[in-house]
């Protein structure tokens, strides 16, 4: 589903060259999930861009399901992600003049999808929000716009969908619902799903692992039991090449990690299987 | 999507702006055809035709059957002088004989009360007197001592005195010596007063029927059989004082509308540029999701699109509801039934919509599709907006576009576009050394002044852009303002009260003193005596003039009347040569001053000699100067002029203008009957006619007013609205870390308030240009500086943004702070 091959990523400020990324390296299978984790200014949102066809590496390559998005241009990655990607964003993104249904529907509307309004409101009642579809964002909690954006962002069923710190924003209770949201839609759908987060439960539930840093090591690690693979890729820490002031070389991650992982306990309303999916 | 993105209040102020544009357009436009169709009925009430022909002769038969078979309505009239009697008393009257269906354009108003002025005694019909009647003017009763119901004698004739004629459509010439005296066509004959070689004047009235081309066929062909006898009269000739109110007033709504439109036009380019600043996340969010580039464009345009069109139907809807409160306010002297106005309003006001959207709208979003999709994940990342030259280029084309094909008047446009322009620039560079000047001397003065002036001078691309906002709108305001007031006082002084409405012409020497003297025990005043001697022109250039010449113009055959003056008279003004300082009398050939439309009918140029005669003396002059003349002014005017010295020995005559009140009006029978030589000319109805369009026409103005300065605060609007986001939350976060309400508004009243100071003063700089140049262009009104705007200006913008600003942003010390950012 996505091979990334010796990407790297330097940009031009006014005191030289800064990398960002340097050579790295990954294999993700379609349905698999994958958590990009590193401190803040390790290059995980850069990463996130480039994979999803945001962006364009420097050097190396990245292919979506069999295909060189890094030797197209923007008309082509735009094709490419039209028919395969979703987003979920920390800040939402949800446009504040639309209600939560028209936000949901909007992408499908632009793909020119007739059923949209419908496909929305079953997504909307999906993650326990059927109530709340002709609500404005500005009408709505944090928790409840990043569900909504979650709807919007499986409703288009996408082949791979990829998240940029989805909880950034939201207090622990509600950024574990929305993580087990995320999570129960991504199993019930087989999306290939790529996260980025700086949160280390949210990433123990992913299949597989890019540890970023700041400075030199990062790693891949496979803790899915399912896949009975371990891969474990080791990326070839590079000099940066501007002195970044953050010498903090750990992320401490425990420092935060609530070692809970079953906040399931009630929440999500329990999606009726109705409807149909398209 | 273009309604979701409406309803989330996104494009209100773009719909608002685009909605005034186009009412303003379509308002003055509707205003401004029917006005101008009603000013040719009007006009063709005055020649109580559509067209005329005066002549020697009678009107050839020839005319009257071809008009008939191409379905126009003509009518003939005849006017003389003769004296109609009554027992012992005579009087020389003015004689008009009338077909019956004259006037084929007009009414006839008239009464049975003589002198009266009430209206419900006045009843206006379109006919004449029947045979054997005759209608009057009040004036002749108590001159032959009759009443309604006797009988006058004119020539062998007796008719029966059945009306008073309160008012006659074309009755406002220069032709009124005597009484009027209106009688049937048919007793003409009878009468037998009009015998070979009498000195009458034929009238042949013409009235388009049905069909205007017919009627323009048939003008056509009448053109070529005129004779050297025979002078076509259109309306516009017919009450040139009129027309030239009206026109003024046509203009000025003109230019209302023009500075109207380019006030919505920056409200549009405002508010678009606010749009599109809030749009670039919506589009990364678009590519994020697989749109292409060129679809985002093709998204917008359509959106662009059935903005222009929505917002242009409706603004139709607005401007016809306008236009039609400004009539209902004008309705009184306009017809009743007033002309529909063509398709050419509506078409503009359409393409004003379309042409501002292409002009402001579109540029301020042009460069959206080129967002990165990688925005979505990093804040920094934005595409550049097109320069503001690019988009201030395709702005300034719009709005001459506009103002060109709108107004059709090329100084219009151009003063309008100087002013503004000259703003803009005068407040890119002055204003932005304003702002620095602000910030250094900010420095000494308290918290609230130091904060508010480095605030200024840290935001200075956007204060600046909020600067030629506000003082583009306050330059455009003031140069409306002033216009409207020059142009209003200039009618008022023209048309004052007390404005001369009677001639006296023809005043012996020896009567002089005795005239002056009849008007003085009224307790009346003239506008001062003119001396006059009657001459001839006998050579030009030293070549006798010509019977060709003479048939060509008739001041080459007739007497005409010679002044002489040392000062340029009031009113006048040269536009050819100089006039003269000291002149010897002595000199062989003396100079002579000419009218600038006589001098261009006659052939006549600077430095051409004209030999006259004048009481069989013959004297060569030289052409120095032609002039214009103001006749609005009701004093005498003069289409000869020579310098003193040269004629006051020949045989003289004066003249003057004063102003007789209607209860005195009997003074005219009282001069005549002492005087019965001295000329009477009666200019009290058309100046009462004048009077009234102007005060109409006023309040149609100060309407208009009011509506171009709803645009010019809906400009302000959009200008404070521009930064107001970023203002609401830094107020915000200071109040959250514990500033007062006091600092933070003292903070925003400032800032406006100085922003709106600098932009009043630079705002007056560009008006006083733009002002100069359509004064002098376009309305002939005398040059003037205007002091008072160099003070209001700035006071008022001062004062008006300061409020707005303060207003808008009452909010973030209202609202609790984290609602205020949670709403951002």
């Amino acid at each position: 589903m996505i091979e990334v091959s010796n990407i790297s990523k330097q940009v031009t400020t006014t005191e030289g060259t800064l990398s960002i990324l340097q050579e790295i390296n990954l294999s993700l299978a379609s349905g698999e999930s994958l958590a990009i984790v590193g401190p803040s200014g390790s290059g995980k949102s850069t990463l996130l861009g480039i994979l999803a066809g945001l962006d364009l590496p420097t050097a190396g390559s990245v292919s979506l399901n069999g295909q060189d998005i890094t030797a197209m241009d923007e008309e082509g990655r735009a094709a490419v992600r039209a028919g395969h990607v979703g987003f979920v964003f920390q800040s939402f993104h949800l446009l504040p003049g639309l209600t939560a249904l028209e936000n949901v529907a909007l992408p499908l509307e632009l793909q020119g999808d007739k059923n949209a309004l419908k496909t929305a409101a079953y997504y909307l009642q999906r993650v326990g929000l059927d109530h709340r579809t002709t609500h404005y964002p500005r009408q709505l909690s944090g928790g409840e716009q990043q569900r909504v954006a979650v709807a919007r962002a499986f409703a288009c069923r996408p082949t791979i969908l990829f998240a940029d710190e989805p909880t950034g924003n939201l207090d622990t209770g509600t950024g574990e619902k929305i993580n087990d949201l995320l999570f129960d839609l991504n199993k019930e759908e087989g999306t290939t799903l790529v996260l980025v987060t700086h949160e280390h439960n949210l990433a123990a539930r992913c299949g597989q692992r890019l540890v970023l840093a700041a400075g030199r090591q990062v790693e891949q690690v496979a803790v899915k039991k399912k896949a009975a693979v371990k891969k474990t890729i080791v990326v070839k820490p590079k000099a940066i090449a501007i002195a970044k002031p953050k010498a903090k070389p750990k992320a401490k991650p425990k420092a935060k990690a609530k070692a809970k992982p079953k906040a399931k306990a009630k929440v999500s309303p329990k999606p009726k299987a109705q409807g149909s999916k398209r | 999507m273009l309604l979701r993105t409406w309803r989330g209040g996104q494009l209100g102020l773009i719909i608002w702006s685009l909605v005034l544009a186009v009412s303003v357009v379509t308002s003055v436009s509707l205003l401004a055809e029917r006005i101008e169709r009603a000013l040719t009925a009007e006009s063709s009430a005055f020649l109580a035709a559509d067209l005329v022909v005066r002549s020697n002769k009678p009107t050839p038969q020839a005319w009257i059957t071809k008009a008939q078979l191409q379905g126009v309505e003509t009518s003939q009239m005849v006017s003389f002088a003769s004296m109609v009697y009554h027992q012992s008393d005579m009087h020389l009257a003015s004689i008009k004989a009338v077909q019956s269906n004259y006037p084929l354009r007009g009414l006839i108003k008239r009464s049975t009360t003589p002198f009266t002025l009430d209206e419900s005694l006045i009843e206006a019909v379109d006919y004449g007197p029947a045979p054997g009647e005759t209608w009057v003017d009040a004036r002749l009763l108590p001159l032959l001592n009759i009443e309604l119901g006797d009988s006058i004698e004119l020539g062998d004739t007796v008719l029966k005195v059945s009306q008073i004629i309160v008012e006659e459509p074309d009755g406002g010439s220069y032709s009124f010596f005597g009484a009027r005296v209106l009688m049937n066509w048919d007793d003409v004959e009878a009468a037998g007063i009009v015998q070979p070689g009498s000195r009458v004047t034929y009238k042949y009235l013409m009235a388009a029927g049905a069909d205007a081309d017919d009627f323009a066929v048939y003008t056509g062909w009448l053109n070529d059989q005129l004779s050297i006898h025979d002078r076509l009269i259109t309306p516009d000739e017919a009450q040139a004082s009129i027309a030239s109110t009206m026109d003024r007033g046509r203009r000025f709504l003109l230019l209302a509308g023009s500075i109207g439109v380019v006030l919505a036009g920056i409200a549009l380019a405002l508010a678009s540029h606010h749009f599109a600043a809030g749009q670039t996340q919506q589009v990364a969010l678009l590519k994020s999701w697989g749109i292409s580039a060129s679809r985002v464009r093709s998204l917008y345009l359509q959106q662009s699109l059935w903005l222009g069109v929505g917002g242009s139907l409706v603004g139709l809807l607005v401007g016809y509801g306008f236009s039609e409160l400004l009539i209902a306010i004008v309705r009184e002297w306009l017809p009743i039934a007033l002309p529909s106005a063509g398709m050419r309003p509506w078409i503009t006001g359409m393409a004003t919509g379309l042409l501002c959207l292409g002009g402001f709208t579109l540029p301020a979003l042009w460069h959206l599709p080129a967002q990165s999709p990688l925005a979505v994940l990093r804040q920094d990342i934005q595409v550049a907006p097109v320069s503001s030259a690019v988009r201030g280029a395709f702005g300034v084309a719009a709005v001459a576009g506009l103002l060109l094909w709108y107004s059709n008047s090329l100084y219009l446009s151009l003063a309008i576009l100087a002013g503004f322009a000259l703003t803009a620039l005068a407040t890119v560079i002055i204003g932005l050394a304003m702002l620095r000047l602000g910030k250094n001397y900010g420095q000494r003065l308290g918290s609230i002044w130091r904060l508010a002036l480095n605030n200024l001078w840290r935001r200075r691309s956007q204060s600046l852009i909020q600067m030629v906002g506000f003082s583009g709108a306050i330059a455009l305001l003031m140069i409306m303002l002033v216009v409207r007031t020059s142009l209003i006082d200039e009618w008022r002084f023209q048309l004052a009260e007390d404005a001369p409405n009677h001639f006296l012409v023809n005043v012996a020497p020896y009567e002089l003193d005795g005239v002056r003297d009849l008007v003085k025990e009224q307790n009346l005043e003239t506008a001062g005596w003119y001396a006059m001697v009657r001459g001839r022109m006998i050579a030009i250039n030293g070549q006798p003039i010509t019977e060709a010449q003479k048939d060509s113009h008739e001041s080459f055959r007739r007497e005409l009347n010679l002044s002489w003056t040392a000062e340029l008279p009031e009113g006048n003004k040269v536009t050819k040569g100089q006039w003269w300082g000291e002149v010897d009398s002595a000199a062989a050939i003396a100079p002579v001053s000419l009218e600038d439309d006589i001098a261009e009918e006659l052939g006549l140029t600077l430095g051409d000699r004209i030999t006259f005669s004048v009481g069989g003396l013959t004297f060569e002059s030289e052409v120095v100067n032609t002039r214009t003349l103001n006749w609005d002014n009701m004093t005498p005017n003069f289409y000869f002029l020579f310098p003193e010295g040269l004629l006051e020995e020949y045989p003289r005559t004066s003249m003057t203008s004063l102003y007789i009140p209607p209860q005195q009006k009997l003074l005219v029978n009282d001069l005549l009957r002492k005087y019965p030589t001295v000329q009477v000319i009666e200019l009290d109805k058309i100046i009462d006619r004048i009077r009234t369009i102007v005060s109409q026409v006023t309040r149609g103005l100060e309407v208009m007013t009011l509506l171009i300065l709803s645009c010019g605060v809906l400009v302000m609007f959009a200008a404070v609205s521009l930064s107001m986001a970023e203002r609401l939350q830094e107020s915000a976060i200071l109040r959250t870390l514990g500033s007062s309400r006091r600092l933070i508004l003292g903070i925003q009243l400032v800032e406006f308030s100085v922003l709106g100071l600098m932009a009043g003063l630079l705002a007056a700089m560009g008006a006083e240009a733009a002002v100069a140049m359509l004064q002098y262009f376009m309305f002939d009104l005398p040059f003037a500086l205007h002091p008072w705007i160099w003070v209001t200006g700035p006071i008022a913008g001062g004062v008006l943004v300061g409020a707005l600003g303060v207003g808008y942003s009452r909010k973030a010390v209202v609202q609790p702070p984290l609602e205020v950012l949670k709403s951002l």
